[in-house]
């Protein structure tokens, strides 16, 4: 049969028909040359189901994936792939590395490639997440990204890495914590989806901060206590003085250098930065939550992947959450998450409170009733010096 | 005339100025040319995207703040010329 009936044959015009979903599966499923043409149509045709089914259900936005999430694939399975933009601001770039095969000779290739995993098994083993998405998406990146490019970020489908100048930044791959920092901005687009302005890209920012860090521990092995708390540590040059991006223990101590000057990120709500830079500076005051974040971890001990993880991934994932939530709905929301896996006055429930109070997000107050979520309003913000 | 670029954001959130006092270049009549040729009032607001650049360009009386995405033609030559004038 080389001919495929209506509607299957990709090359007849595109009409509505209904074709089972079951169907369109096991087509996209099918191998070899013969039916490549009907697998391709069946593939595409799931994809654009996928689509409108989010667009229908009001669901988080989807980013194309390619045809490659849909072939039989055990959950939690790695999909990686790694591209070289050869010094480009083009992407993907060329393929240098796919999923299985050996490391290479470039250290940005090996790094990438190494961190994706990292951060796919810490959601995975974890929470149970399967990828950014939670429904297996492929995870690409590109590395060597423009010239003395000084950024890492993620585009919506991928993971960019540039090499940095050499003179203040090293290679951004260098980081296992700003991998995971920058895939974790995939996972809040595909759940809370947080605005990327004012107190909700502080958050935005703030959460990508704690899985980063959470990768990168998970991956040591490190508990709260023998852990770092850094964002981007090496990724300064030994020109530079300052251990790294961000200091989760202690915002605004990473780096004091004649050239960057001092880290500006604020502890607490007394020095909270209002400022039309940086998106309202969602890079500076995600320092607030960043610091209750590791007070929870520090105050439960062991390893902040477990309970503090769990109740910052839940909150991320859970209903709580509006696109606009602020730093007093966020605290709110992670407070009652602890209390509804742990108990209310649980050790995890008052640590969660304990947290937010000392950062002088919420007023420091006795525990709320679980019924009660709503915690007490934080006080107005400092201006800063100019 | 003074045109001062401020770059926020990106994954480290550092934010790096750079300043041209055109009167002191060596071509101040080829710049101001340039700076009046650029298209301060075509500049619209686009979504923030996470971790990308965010540039601030200030020229009295023009003022505009343009993502790393849209850095792309004149604006892109803008940024080039005023972080050469100060040695990048």
């Amino acid at each position: 049969m080389d001919t495929l009936p209506y509607p299957l044959n990709p090359r007849l015009p595109p009409h509505c028909t209904i074709v089972p979903p079951y169907l369109l599966v096991r087509l996209a499923k099918l191998d070899g040359p013969r039916f490549a043409q009907a697998a391709a149509a069946a593939r595409q045709s799931l994809l654009r189901d996928s689509q409108i089914r989010q667009l229908r259900g009001g669901g988080r936005p989807f980013a194309y994936s390619g045809a490659r999430t849909l072939p039989t694939r055990t959950p939690g399975e790695f999909d990686r792939t790694i591209s070289d933009a050869g010094g480009q601001e083009r992407l993907p770039g060329r393929r240098v590395r796919a999923e299985g095969q050996a490391p290479g000779s470039d250290p940005a290739v090996n790094e990438a490639y190494d961190g994706l995993g990292s951060t796919q098994t810490l959601f995975w083993s974890q929470f149970g997440r399967d990828s950014v998405d939670g429904s297996g998406l492929p995870l690409d990146a590109t590395v060597h990204y423009g010239k003395q490019y000084d950024n890492a970020f993620w585009d919506g489908e991928r993971m960019v890495f540039g090499d940095g100048d050499g003179e203040v930044f090293n290679r951004f791959t260098i980081s296992l914590s700003v991998i995971g920092h920058e895939l974790t901005h995939g996972v809040t687009q595909f759940t809370a989806n947080l605005e990327y302005r004012g107190q909700s890209g502080a958050l935005n920012e703030s959460i990508s901060d704690v899985f980063g860090a959470l990768v990168e521990q998970h991956a040591r092995k490190q508990s709260t206590a023998e852990a770092s708390w850094l964002i981007g540590k090496g990724l300064f040059t030994d020109q530079v003085e300052g251990e790294a991006l961000r200091s989760m223990k202690a915002p605004g101590t990473a780096y004091n250098d004649d050239v960057l000057g001092k880290d500006p990120q604020p502890a607490s709500m007394a020095g909270y930065v209002e400022t039309e830079d940086d998106n309202g500076g969602v890079h500076l005051n995600s320092g607030i939550p960043n610091r209750a974040f590791f007070l929870v971890a520090e105050s439960l001990g062991g390893n902040a992947w477990e309970t503090p993880g769990r109740i910052w991934y839940d909150t991320l994932t859970g209903t709580g959450l509006d696109r606009r939530s602020n730093f007093a709905a966020f605290a709110a929301a992670t407070a009652d998450t602890a209390a509804r896996l742990y108990g209310n006055s649980s050790t995890a429930h008052d640590a969660v409170l304990q947290a937010w109070a000392t950062v002088g997000v919420v007023a420091a107050s006795p525990a709320p009733a679980l019924t009660q979520p709503t915690l007490p309003t934080p006080p107005a913000p400092a201006q800063p010096p100019e | 005339m003074k045109v001062i670029v401020s770059r926020s954001g990106g994954m480290a959130g550092i934010r790096l100025t750079w300043e041209v006092q055109v009167e002191e270049q060596p071509d101040p009549i080829l710049w101001t040319e340039f700076l009046n040729s650029l298209p301060w009032d075509e500049v619209t607001d686009s979504e923030a995207t996470p971790d990308r650049f965010a540039y601030r360009i200030r020229c009295a009386p023009h003022e505009v703040v343009l993502a790393e995405q849209e850095m792309n033609g004149p604006w892109r030559d803008l940024v080039n010329r005023v972080r050469a004038a100060n040695g990048m």
